[in-house]
C-alpha cells in the first residue's frame, strides 16, 4: 500500500493551509487563474526570495508545506513533473538575449530556467542526497512521476516527496489566447460545469505530496494505483480503458463514491469526459479545473482534492456536479489534457 | 532481472550515425569548430560542436515537416536508427515506451519569434510555438514510431538522458513494458549559448577537460537513444545482445543550483551507488566516460570524488567531449553508446587535448585510442544543474 | 569617490535585488560575501560582473578577479577609478 502522508498545495484557491478545505472559492472571470500566494517569508530565506520568480517561488513552498504536513525532515527521494518548466524566468532571459543583442546578459534567471530548478531547490533546502527527477510530458508529467516514485518505494525508500508545478506564463498564455483555446466570452470559472461557454480557463499551481508505504497519524489515504492513456481513438477505447482499470482493482464501478473528473472548458476534452461520467451513475460527481484552471499538471490538484476528501470524509458543494450521497472512501481522478488521458485512484483509510 | 541492450542510434557533430561517429573517434577528429549553423553574434568568436546540417535539410532527411524543431529533428533520426539497429521481430506486438530527454525543447524555435513577440503579442506564430515545451517532441517522435504504451520526457539538466536510461531500465524490470527507446535530444540554440556564456563557464578555444588550464566548456546538440530489452525479447533476437545495463544511480549534490561541492559529494553517492546497484567493485571497471565538461569546477569535483572511490587504482578514464561538445539533454545518451561500443569493439576512447596534470589529482586522462582491450565493464558519469548527478554502469552481456 | 561609492551601493541593491537591504545601511568596506557581510554568493559575483560592464564599461575576463575586486564598496569603487577610461 501506497499512503498519502503530507500534502501542500498552492493554486488559485486558498489550498495552502492544511486545516482548511474550500472555505470559500474564489471565481475568475478572466481568462487566467494565478495563484494566491501564502506568506513566503514563513517557509523561505528572504535571501533566496530576491532571485526566485513566482513558479520558484509558490514551488518549492508548496513542496516544503508537504513536508511539513507528514513531518519529514528528508524524503528518500524527490520525483517532481512540469509541463511547461520556468516560463517565466525563461523568458525573462530570452528577452535580455535579444534586447542585448546577445550582449552582456544577467545570468540569474537562466541558472534558474531548467526544469529541475523547483526539485532542486527544495533538494538543496532539505538537505536530499537521493534520486530527484523531474518529468515534464504534457498531460502526462505528473502520471510519470506517479509512476518513478512507485518505483522508489519499491526499492525501499521510506518516503518519497512527489509534486507538480505550472505557471501561467506570459508567453504560453499569449500562444494559448492565439490559438483560440482560451475563453473568449467573459464569464465566471464555474461556467466551466455549465458548458454553456466553451473555451478553458488557464490556470496554474503547484502541489506535492509525501507518499509512502507506512500509515501514519497523518495519513490522507492510500493511493491504489495510477493509469495512462496516450490518444484513445474513440469514446468506446476510452471507457474500456477505465473499466479494465477497474477490474484490476478488483473493482466495478458502483465501487467508486467519488469520481472527480477533468472538465476544463475544452469542447473536444470534454465531450469524451461525459462520456466517463456516463459509466458513474451511482457515484457523487465531482470536478476541480473550474478551481485551478487547465494546465499541463492540473491532474496534480486532482489527486489534492482527493485526498482532502477522503480525510475530512466530506465533498464540498463547490466541486459537486452531482450529488449522490456518497461518503469518499473510494475515490477516482480522471484528467485529461488534450490527447493525454490518466485515472488515480484512492482509497480513504 | 537483466537488462539488455539490443540497438543504438546517435546523431552529434563527429557523425550521422555509429559508423560515421566510431570513424571520427579513432582519427581523432573533433566537431567542435566554428558556429556556421545558428545564426548568432557570437559565430566566429566561441567555438561550438554543430550537427552541420541546416533545419531544411534535418527536415528532409528526416521527413518531418519544417515546422517542428530541430530537437525533433535530431531525436527522430537517432532513434530511429536505433530502432532499426535492434531489429527487433514482432516489434509491434510488445509493450514498448519511448523515453526522452531534454533540457529546452524547441527553444530553437521559439527563440526565433520572440522579437517579433516582445514586439506585439498578437503577431505569434502558431507553427513556431506548437512545440515549445519539452514533451513536444517525444510525443512527436513516438507517433512517427509508432510508440503508445509508455511516452515520457525526462528534464534534469546535463543528466536528463542518463536519467531516462534509468527510469526505462525501471520500467522493463516492473514488467510494465517489455522494449524501452531511452536517450535524449537537444539542440543547439541562442538561449542556452547566451545562459552559459554569462556564466562565464564556456572556453573561447576548443575545450580541455581535467587539463590544468582548463578554461571551460564548449556547447554541442545531438541525439541518441538505446534500446533496451527485457530477457524475452532479448531471447527472440537473431543476434545475441552484447552489452547490458548492469548499474545505475541518481544522486542529488544538494550543494549550489549551478556549483558542485569541492568533496563532489553528489559525484561520489552517484558513482558508489551506481557501483552498488551493479553488484560490482572498483576494480571491476574497465574504463570511466568522464562527465569531464571543461569547467573548473566540474572536473575538480568529479575527479575528487574519482580519487574516492577508486584510490589510486583508477581506471582508464576519458572524456569524450572535447569530440561532441557538451549536448546538455543529449550528453549522457550520447556517452552511453560511446560506452556501449568500447564494450562490443574492445575498445578506450581518447582525451583530445590534454597537456598538464591538474594539480589537485593524481590521474590523468587516457589519450590515446586503445585498440584490442578487454572492455568488460563501463561507468559513465552525467552532472548537471540543480547538483543532478547520476552513472551509469554497462557491461559485456556476458562476462 | 564617495560619490561614486553611494552610486555603487544603489545599483548593487537593485542588480542583485536585495530585497531587505537598503542602499544607506551598506558600509563602505563592509564585506559584500560570506556570512559575516552582506551574504553575497557565487551567482551575486557574476551579476557583479555584469553591473561593472553594463555601468561602467570594464569587463572582467576571469570571473576569479572578482574575489578581490568585489570584496566591499570601497574596493570595487577604487577599481573602477584605476581602470575606467577616461
Amino acid at each position: 500500500m501506497t499512503y498519502i502522508n503530507g500534502i501542500g498545495c498552492i493554486s488559485p484557491q486558498n489550498t495552502f493551509r492544511n486545516d482548511e478545505f474550500l472555505k470559500e472559492v474564489k471565481e475568475y472571470a478572466t481568462d487566467k487563474m494565478l495563484c494566491i500566494d501564502p506568506d513566503y517569508t514563513k517557509f523561505l530565506d528572504p535571501g533566496a526570495v530576491r532571485r526566485m520568480g513566482r513558479l520558484l517561488k509558490f514551488g518549492t513552498t508548496a513542496g516544503l508545506i508537504a513536508l511539513r504536513d507528514a513531518g519529514v525532515e528528508t524524503p528518500g527521494a524527490i520525483s517532481t513533473a512540469t509541463g511547461f518548466g520556468l516560463l517565466d524566468l525563461s523568458q525573462k532571459f530570452l528577452a535580455d538575449v535579444i534586447a542585448t543583442q546577445e550582449g552582456v546578459v544577467s545570468p540569474t534567471s537562466f541558472i534558474l530556467s531548467t526544469h529541475n530548478t523547483v526539485s532542486s531547490n527544495i533538494a538543496l533546502l532539505c538537505g536530499c542526497h537521493a534520486h530527484n527527477n523531474t518529468f515534464s510530458q504534457r498531460g502526462f508529467s505528473f502520471e510519470s512521476a506517479l509512476t518513478d516514485t512507485a518505483f522508489m518505494l519499491q526499492e525501499g525508500k521510506q518516503s518519497v516527496l512527489i509534486g507538480a508545478y505550472d505557471e501561467v506564463g506570459q508567453f504560453a498564455h499569449a500562444k494559448f489566447k492565439h490559438v483560440g483555446e482560451l475563453r473568449q466570452e467573459p464569464c465566471t470559472s464555474s461556467d466551466i460545469l455549465s458548458k454553456e461557454n466553451p473555451g478553458v480557463i488557464m490556470g496554474e499551481g503547484a502541489a506535492f505530496f509525501v507518499l509512502s508505504k507506512d500509515k501514519t497519524a497523518n495519513s490522507y489515504g492510500s493511493l491504489s494505483g495510477h493509469s495512462t492513456l496516450f490518444n484513445p481513438e474513440n469514446a468506446d477505447e476510452l471507457r474500456n480503458w477505465i473499466l479494465d482499470f477497474l477490474t484490476a482493482h478488483q473493482l466495478q464501478v458502483e465501487d467508486i463514491d467519488v469520481a472527480a473528473l477533468g472538465y476544463s472548458g475544452a469542447t473536444k476534452q470534454d465531450a469524451l469526459t461525459e462520456t466517463v461520467q456516463d459509466l458513474f451513475k451511482q457515484s457523487t460527481i465531482t470536478a476541480y479545473k473550474h478551481l485551478c484552471g487547465e494546465y499541463m499538471t492540473a491532474s496534480a490538484f486532482g489527486f489534492w482534492l482527493a485526498c482532502k476528501m477522503m480525510k475530512t470524509n466530506s465533498v464540498p458543494d463547490a466541486v459537486i456536479i452531482e450529488n449522490r450521497q456518497r461518503s469518499p472512501r473510494v475515490v477516482l481522478v480522471y484528467n485529461s489534457y488534450k490527447r493525454y488521458h490518466s485515472l488515480m485512484l484512492f482509497h480513504a483509510c | 532481472m537483466e537488462i539488455f541492450i539490443a540497438g543504438k542510434g546517435i546523431i552529434t557533430s563527429i557523425g550521422n550515425n555509429v559508423t560515421e561517429i566510431l570513424d571520427s573517434l579513432k582519427k581523432y577528429k573533433t566537431g567542435v569548430g566554428e558556429i556556421t549553423i545558428l545564426p548568432t553574434g557570437y559565430a566566429g568568436k566561441l567555438p561550438a560542436a554543430e550537427v552541420k546540417y541546416t533545419n531544411q535539410q534535418l527536415s528532409e532527411i528526416s521527413g518531418l515537416d519544417i515546422s517542428h524543431s530541430r530537437t525533433t529533428f535530431l531525436s527522430l533520426l537517432a532513434a530511429r536508427q536505433a530502432i532499426a539497429d535492434a531489429a527487433i521481430p514482432k516489434f509491434d506486438s510488445y509493450k514498448t515506451g519511448f523515453i526522452s530527454a531534454n533540457t529546452v525543447g524547441g527553444m530553437d524555435k521559439t527563440e526565433n519569434i520572440f522579437k517579433e513577440y516582445l514586439a506585439d503579442s498578437a503577431t505569434l506564430k502558431l507553427t513556431e510555438t506548437a512545440y515549445h515545451d519539452s514533451g513536444a517532441s517525444t510525443e512527436v517522435v513516438a507517433e512517427v514510431l509508432g510508440i503508445k504504451h509508455h511516452i515520457t520526457t525526462i528534464s534534469t539538466a546535463c543528466s536528463s538522458s542518463a536519467n531516462a536510461i534509468m527510469y526505462g531500465a525501471r520500467l522493463i524490470k516492473s514488467r510494465q513494458l517489455d522494449i524501452a527507446v531511452c536517450g535524449g535530444t537537444d539542440s543547439f540554440s541562442r538561449f542556452t549559448l547566451n545562459g552559459f556564456h554569462s556564466l562565464m563557464i564556456l572556453d573561447s578555444e576548443p575545450c580541455k577537460p581535467y587539463d590544468e588550464n582548463r578554461k571551460g566548456l564548449n556547447l554541442g546538440e545531438g541525439a541518441a537513444y538505446i534500446v533496451l530489452v527485457s530477457e524475452r525479447v532479448a531471447a527472440t533476437l537473431a543476434s545475441q545482445p552484447l552489452t547490458k545495463l548492469s548499474g545505475y544511480e541518481n544522486a542529488n549534490d544538494a550543494f549550489h543550483q549551478t556549483a558542485s561541492s569541492p568533496e563532489g559529494k553528489g559525484n561520489y553517492l552517484a558513482m558508489s551507488g551506481a557501483l552498488r546497484s551493479s553488484g560490482l567493485k572498483p576494480e571491476d571497471i574497465s574504463y570511466i566516460n568522464l562527465h569531464g565538461t571543461g569547467t573548473s569546477n566540474n572536473d575538480l569535483s568529479e575527479g575528487v570524488a574519482i580519487e574516492q572511490i577508486f584510490g589510486t587504482h583508477i581506471p582508464p578514464v576519458s572524456s569524450t567531449k572535447p569530440f561532441t561538445g557538451h549536448t546538455l539533454g543529449a550528453c549522457a545518451a550520447v556517452e552511453a553508446v560511446f560506452s556501449i561500443l568500447c564494450l562490443e569493439k574492445g575498445i578506450i576512447l581518447p582525451h583530445l587535448r590534454f597537456t598538464t596534470k591538474m594539480k589537485e589529482l593524481n590521474f590523468e586522462p587516457c589519450t590515446k585510442f586503445l585498440e584490442n582491450q578487454d572492455v568488460k565493464h563501463v561507468m559513465s558519469n552525467s552532472f548537471g544543474f540543480g547538483g543532478n548527478c547520476s552513472s551509469l554502469i554497462f557491461s559485456k552481456a556476458r562476462a | 569617490m564617495e560619490e561614486l561609492m553611494q552610486n555603487l551601493k544603489h545599483q548593487i541593491v537593485e542588480q542583485l535585488n536585495l530585497q531587505q537591504v537598503k542602499a544607506e545601511e551598506i558600509c563602505n568596506e563592509q564585506n559584500l560575501f560570506g556570512p559575516d557581510g552582506l551574504g553575497l554568493d557565487s551567482i551575486d559575483a557574476l551579476e557583479l560582473i555584469v553591473l561593472m560592464q553594463q555601468k561602467y564599461g570594464l569587463k572582467l575576463a576571469n570571473p576569479a578577479d572578482g574575489q578581490k575586486i568585489f570584496q566591499s564598496v570601497k574596493t570595487i569603487a577604487e577599481y573602477i577609478t584605476q581602470n575606467q577610461p577616461k
